[in-house]
């Protein structure tokens, strides 16, 4: 273990101040007006897409956070989260668009469904290990996807089928602001949820599973109801953001409620930022979404790529995923949170030591 | 009666493709421990070469796929050996992310180079067929399910015959006794998804004869392959066989479930994979491990 000095320490000091500035940049600023952030000459605040944009982020930490529960802490390869993220805009978006309930009233019943769908499928598919409990998840994710856009009832679908769900807009001053601000709620719960978890006795019988389930099993941890509780809050806190989402996109259907890409996307962050620890998985999904906008050309400070027309940037953009995906998988298999804490520096030395220790 | 032979012979036929895609995907996971999330990819990249070698010489398509197999061979080789080698003794979830993201990498590759065009491989006998009474079978088809059968048995014969198919059983079986024994792992990984690759490419030219492909097009065949080799049971090519084509059959059956038509393709082929999973773990055929 590398001893900390004075200088790492400092960084440390640096880093988590930064770290508070940005925290309170993109919390306070949607509070200035956008009229007076366009005449005060900020016109990067009265973009409204940032909010847009700052909402996806806080949406993808929920579900980042989320998986790092199943993923990170249990060790189990959940590749199938995007249903609880489904399952809760599907709820939400039914008790509104055709029960007439108000917002507020639906929105606590997407973790609830998201749950109860997770614990029934849970307690067959987690007695499958590795490889099969991924696939199999992921199977069910596709799965439910499916059934939503297509199950019918004398004819009629009843989700909405092919054309999707159209919810009623949530009449309220500063939407964007509100759902902005729900959606880092829902953020800030699952952060800390995820710091609970690891304080207590659960998250010891969890990670006790993780590190060897038949060791963890003989010591007295009841291995299926934990790992059926880890798979259920991380279904829970997925499905409250999918639920935000349905009221928020006013709109929802098979492809962006159920998109399988998310899948991976979350699991990505929760890796880039550093399975297992509390922020992690947060930071791992602001830097990703981030990169993903950029380089999908939708931020509002955005930049050329070189050589590359605009008609085949976002295939490009793909590309550039795809070499940062395989690039992280190979050298920083740990995440960037090492990185922060002072208890390791990224260096040549380090990436060298990554590689072999994986390298066969 | 005659509608049951007619779907129980249209079930082992798309049941061909599903053959070729799954022994690949189910030699590579059997032995590498990787489930290749690149495999549907490597597949198409087969289809598009069938297809610019029928459309450019024209060949005749049936001719291209040992061109295919060739050409994935050593793409795949050099995949393994400069990319996926690296973490192998990383956790599972490390070589689905891996493995996705080369998927993404070579899916939109091809994208950039060909355009999302739907394109088709279409010889002269392609809508010719045997006539058999009522029931019409596609000479295409009929001739896919042969190579899917050839394709089967020549890996099995390489696996079970050759000095370089022991040295991957071995590596299957034990891959610290296997290196003891001075077998070269870097190599005989690489041959192992070489080989994988060879037959996901010799899958691509028969699918790009069947259907009209695009760069994406290969993703639903990653997931049909995962089905397929768990219907089957790991670890042996015969297997995969059988569980290709029993999913070929209940597709064929549900999709001629009234109503539903082929909606729920999916939805069906997960039911039964997690129902198997969670019943029988090692496949219809498979052997406990």
């Amino acid at each position: 273990m590398i001893v900390r000095g004075d200088s790492d320490r400092r960084w440390r000091r640096i880093f988590l101040i930064l770290g508070i500035v940005v925290a309170a940049y993109a919390l306070l600023a949607p509070l200035t007006s956008l009229d007076a952030a366009q005449s005060a000459g900020v016109p990067l605040l009265a973009d409204r897409l940032w909010f847009r944009i700052a909402t996806f982020i806080a949406m993808f930490v929920v579900m980042a956070t989320a998986w790092n529960i199943i993923g990170g802490i249990t060790g189990y390869a959940a590749f199938g989260n995007v249903a609880f993220f489904g399952i809760g805009a599907y709820t939400t978006g039914m008790l509104i668009a055709k029960a007439r309930w108000p917002f507020l009233v639906a929105l606590p019943v997407a973790p609830i469904i998201a749950t109860a769908f997770a614990t029934l499928i849970g307690l067959p598919l987690l007695r499958l290990r590795g490889h099969y409990f991924a696939v199999a998840s992921l199977g069910v994710g596709v799965a439910v996807g499916e059934l939503v856009q297509n199950v019918e009832y004398h004819g009629q679908p009843i989700f909405g089928g092919a054309s999707g769900l159209f919810l009623p807009i949530y009449s309220i001053d500063n939407r964007g602001l509100f759902f902005f601000y729900l959606m880092v709620l829902a953020a800030g719960i699952s952060i800390a949820v995820t710091w609970w978890v690891l304080r207590s006795r659960f998250g010891y019988g969890l990670i006790a599973i993780r590190e060897n389930e038949e060791a963890a099993a003989v010591l007295g941890v009841n291995t299926t109801a934990y790992k059926v509780a880890a798979f259920a809050l991380a279904a829970a806190l997925t499905g409250m953001a999918g639920g935000i989402f349905s009221q928020w996109n006013v709109f929802i259907n098979q492809d962006n409620a159920f998109p399988i890409e998310y899948n991976v996307q979350m699991i990505l962050m929760a890796l880039l930022g550093g399975t297992g620890t509390v922020f992690g998985p947060a930071a791992g999904a602001v830097l990703l979404q981030l990169l993903i906008q950029f380089l999908g050309g939708s931020l509002p400070i955005s930049a050329d790529i070189p050589f590359v027309s605009d008609a085949a940037r976002p295939i490009v953009a793909q590309v550039i995923l795809g070499v940062l995906l395989v690039v992280v998988v190979i050298f920083v298999p740990r995440g960037v949170i090492d990185f922060f804490g002072g208890r390791t520096r990224l260096s040549l030395a380090y990436l060298r030591r990554s590689l072999r220790e994986t390298s066969l | 009666m005659a509608d049951f032979v007619q779907l129980v012979i249209l079930g082992l036929l798309a049941g061909g493709v599903y053959v070729a895609v799954g022994v690949g995907f189910g030699l590579v996971w059997g032995v590498l421990n990787i489930v290749n999330l690149a495999h549907g990819a490597l597949v198409i990249v087969g289809g598009y070469l069938t297809w610019q070698l029928f459309t450019t010489l024209h060949l005749d398509p049936f001719l291209t796929l040992p061109v295919d197999a060739v050409a994935l061979f050593v793409f795949g080789y050099a995949l393994q050996r400069g990319v996926i080698n690296r973490i192998i003794r990383a956790p599972l979830l490390f070589t689905f992310l891996l493995t996705f993201g080369l998927n993404l990498i070579v899916v939109n590759m091809l994208l950039l180079i060909f355009g999302s065009d739907f394109r088709s491989v279409t010889p002269s006998y392609s809508g010719q067929g045997l006539e058999l009474g009522s029931i019409v079978i596609p000479y295409v088809r009929l001739i896919s399910l042969g190579v899917a059968i050839a394709l089967s048995a020549s890996l099995a014969f390489v696996l079970n015959r050759t000095r370089t198919g022991l040295a991957i059983n071995a590596i299957a079986a034990d891959r610290d006794a296997a290196q003891l024994v001075g077998i070269d792992l870097r190599h005989a990984y690489a041959v192992t998804y070489g080989l994988g690759a060879a037959c996901a490419g010799v899958a691509g030219g028969l699918i790009a004869m069947i259907q009209a492909i695009t760069p994406t097009a290969g993703e639903p065949y990653t997931l049909q392959a995962f089905v397929v080799v768990i219907l089957g049971g790991l670890g042996r090519v015969s297997a995969t066989v059988v569980g290709g084509l029993a999913f070929g059959l209940v597709e064929a059956f549900g999709q001629s479930i009234p109503g539903s038509g082929s909606v729920f393709a999916n939805a069906i082929a997960f039911s039964l994979m997690v129902l198997v999973l969670v019943t029988r773990p090692q496949g219809l055929l498979g052997r406990l491990r």
